[in-house]
């Protein structure tokens, strides 16, 4: 009997092709956006070389020291500037007029610097051109005032770059700000797997569907029906977690560390914490299916927002001034189980979203079958 | 008694849907539960099948206390439901197999079954189609498959032809005969009178959730004063020679509306011969003319003043 109803529930629900749209294509389509969206994002960070100039003029082509640095920072695949010497100042105006470079340094007396607007490279061209003067004069000084210490090693700790502030992460993973988008996209996902559960329970109530009143006359037990319906649900959400994890490992590549076996672990809690969730807010709800599914999708959305899936420092806005929503939003717990799995080699955080995933887990359950146990009906 | 229900009484609120509801329905009988919409017939089929929670009564089927755990006694009931309960997602093969296998476990047994219910109700060519694919016609005689298809000594039909096509609607009756003949006892609710005129061997007329009569069709109509209605198409007739009408002997009642005559005699008197005679000897010119039994719309309405469809 059960196996019976297992495998007709399954039908029932493999061959709903909104909802397989809504828990498997929705999610797998959004992701491919993220990914079209962020694919360049860390690529954007990095640095381009600063289109500059220098005008030839009679003190650069007798500063021996300054065109030194100049044309040794411009040289390499790590170069601040992509550099061009201008015969004339008219020519590095009209170079800088027509957009072809940032700026243009002018040598005489002092170092001076030309730009047309503020922007990024502007300030590292200034940040340049003060260092320069800073250090030349510095050097100038000391040579003045005590050569000696030139021959001890001064000049070569003058050119040094030394940052005391170093980004680590918390674990042995490279720290990646996009990830977190794609965990909230698995949760969500996760979260839509409540309309499984909703099914399962508006297929069980008789005084939601003459279906359910069906099933309610004929010789079997009420719960272990609406329990192999929901094993048959739960079966198909996790296969389209599953499917989605897949996919995003290894059609985006998104990395989702080396513990596979937690991040499957974590696809199944949530895959339970969805089915469930649908099931208690279905049971919860008397009026009619378009209230649950409105309930359930503005759940879902809302807790995927505050977990970051449409901005990604909400998650860490609510973390700091509200910890205590971060740890009753379901998509939150999900996607920080995720995010806890790859940054951190410690399990404590991870285990800790998972104990709370539980926990809603037998609260839902518990809550549904405190509803759907009632075998007679005041109305129908 | 296969179904026996004493002082069945259900409220909502102050609404008293059932009150003190008692009947007693004999095995291989065609029960026939009349009474217009609200009357109490769905409300006293799902507290007999133990879905609805009542305030007072009791309810025996097969002579035992029906209860919803009464597992052994739900295997013999099947039900069709006022409401068409499919799956739209499983194909008409399908759904029949999943409602028989609630009931029966064996799988031979089970397909043997299907199969024999997917003929009953003359469905073999769509037994691969969709719910949705299907007509009204065809939908409500797969409803009635799912709840037949384990061969169910008592069968609930809560107004199964809502909706319906007359061709449809002839097929789910006669089917429901064929039921019947097999050795199923049958309860058939309805708000249509001429289904239940044609089909049920005992019915019961419900009214605002209490019995108001019973018995077999004969019975019933025996429990009235009215007698045969004539109906005579007559263009132009004057108002005296329908007082002379209505002084002849029999006649209870003479009213002419719309270009028709409708003459109604006493219970036992027949008059269309004197009916008759009467419109040639005042050269009253006729078209159509006929004359009819009292229906149990007329019993109703001559015990509650109002119509069976008000």
């Amino acid at each position: 009997m059960f196996a019976h109803i297992f495998l007709y529930r399954f039908k029932c629900l493999i061959r709903d092709r909104q909802l397989v749209f809504w828990t498997l294509v929705f999610p797998i389509l959004l992701g491919t956006f993220f990914y079209m969206a962020f694919f360049n994002l860390n690529n954007d960070e990095t640095f381009h070389p600063i289109d500059a100039a220098v005008v030839n003029n009679h003190a650069y082509q007798h500063d021996a020291q300054f065109k030194f640095v100049i044309e040794h920072i411009s040289k390499g695949k790590k170069r601040l500037f992509n550099l061009k010497v201008a015969s004339t100042q008219k020519e590095a105006d009209s170079w800088l007029k027509t957009n072809k470079v940032k700026g243009y340094f002018t040598n005489g007396e002092t170092l001076r610097l030309t730009v047309q607007e503020s922007g990024l490279e502007q300030s590292i061209m200034k940040r340049f051109a003060d260092q320069y003067r800073t250090d030349s004069s510095a050097i100038k000084s000391i040579a003045k005032e005590n050569p000696k210490a030139l021959q001890n090693g001064l000049l070569s700790d003058l050119g040094k770059q030394q940052s005391y502030v170093k980004e680590i992460s918390g674990g042995s993973a490279k720290p990646n700000n996009v990830l977190n988008y794609f965990y909230s996209l698995i949760a969500m996902a996760c979260l839509y797997g409540s309309f499984w559960g909703m099914k399962e329970v508006t297929d069980i109530q008789a005084d939601v569907s003459a279906r359910a009143a069906r099933v309610n006359i004929a010789p079997v037990h009420k719960l272990k029906a609406f329990i192999a319906g929901s094993m048959a649900a739960l079966l198909i959400l996790f296969s389209e977690i599953l499917v989605l994890l897949a996919y995003l490992h290894f059609g985006l590549s998104i990395d989702f560390g080396p513990r596979t076996g937690y991040v499957v672990l974590t696809a199944l809690l949530g895959s339970m914490l969805g089915v469930s969730f649908g099931a208690f807010i279905s049971a919860l709800v008397k009026k009619g299916e378009g209230l649950k599914v409105a309930i359930l999708l503005v759940i879902s959305m809302v807790g995927s927002f505050l977990s970051g899936m449409m901005f990604l420092n909400m998650k860490y806005i609510i973390a700091q001034y509200v910890p205590l929503l971060s740890w009753v939003n379901p998509v939150n717990l999900l996607t920080d189980a995720f995010y806890a799995l790859y940054y951190y080699d410690s399990l404590h955080r991870y285990t800790l979203n998972m104990t709370m995933m539980v926990f809603f887990i037998l609260l839902f359950c518990g809550g549904t079958y405190l509803i759907v146990r009632r075998r007679k009906y005041a109305s129908l | 008694m296969i179904i026996h229900v004493k002082n069945l009484v259900k409220r909502y609120g102050d609404l008293v849907a059932l009150d003190h509801l008692s009947l007693d329905i004999k095995e291989g009988e065609i029960f026939g539960l009349l009474g217009p919409n609200g009357s109490g017939k769905s409300t006293a089929i799902n507290c007999i099948l133990s879905l609805l929670n009542y305030d007072k009564g009791d309810v025996e089927i097969f002579g035992k206390k029906m209860t919803p755990d009464a597992y052994d006694l739900k295997r013999d009931i099947g039900i069709v439901m006022q409401n068409v309960a499919v799956f739209d997602e499983l194909t008409v093969y399908e759904n029949i197999d999943y409602f028989c296998g609630l009931y029966v476990r064996d799988r031979a047994e089970r397909k043997r079954l299907v199969e024999e219910a997917v003929a009953f109700v003359e469905l073999d060519q769509f037994r691969k189609f969709y719910p949705k694919k299907l007509s009204g016609g065809l939908l409500r005689r797969l409803n009635i498959a799912c709840g037949i298809a384990h061969k169910p000594k008592l069968i609930i039909l809560d107004e199964p032809t809502v909706a319906v096509d007359p061709q449809s609607r002839n097929k789910i009756l006669e089917g429901i005969e064929r039921l019947n003949a097999q050795g199923a006892t049958i309860v058939y609710t309805s708000h249509y009178m001429e289904e239940v005129e044609q089909i049920c061997s005992r019915i019961v007329i419900m009214d605002k959730g209490r019995i108001i009569a019973s018995g077999t069709q004969e019975e019933l109509k025996a429990m009235i004063t009215l007698g045969e209605k004539i109906t005579v198409e007559a263009f132009s007739i004057e108002e005296e020679q329908l007082h002379q009408l209505r002084e002849l002997t029999g006649i209870v009642s003479v009213d002419h509306m719309d270009n028709r005559l409708v003459i109604k005699s006493d219970k036992g008197n027949n008059n269309l011969e004197t009916v008759l005679e009467f419109l040639k000897s005042h050269q009253i010119g006729f078209g159509r003319i006929y004359s009819e039994m009292p229906t149990l719309n007329d019993v109703f309405l001559e015990i509650t003043g109002k119509q069976l469809r008000d």
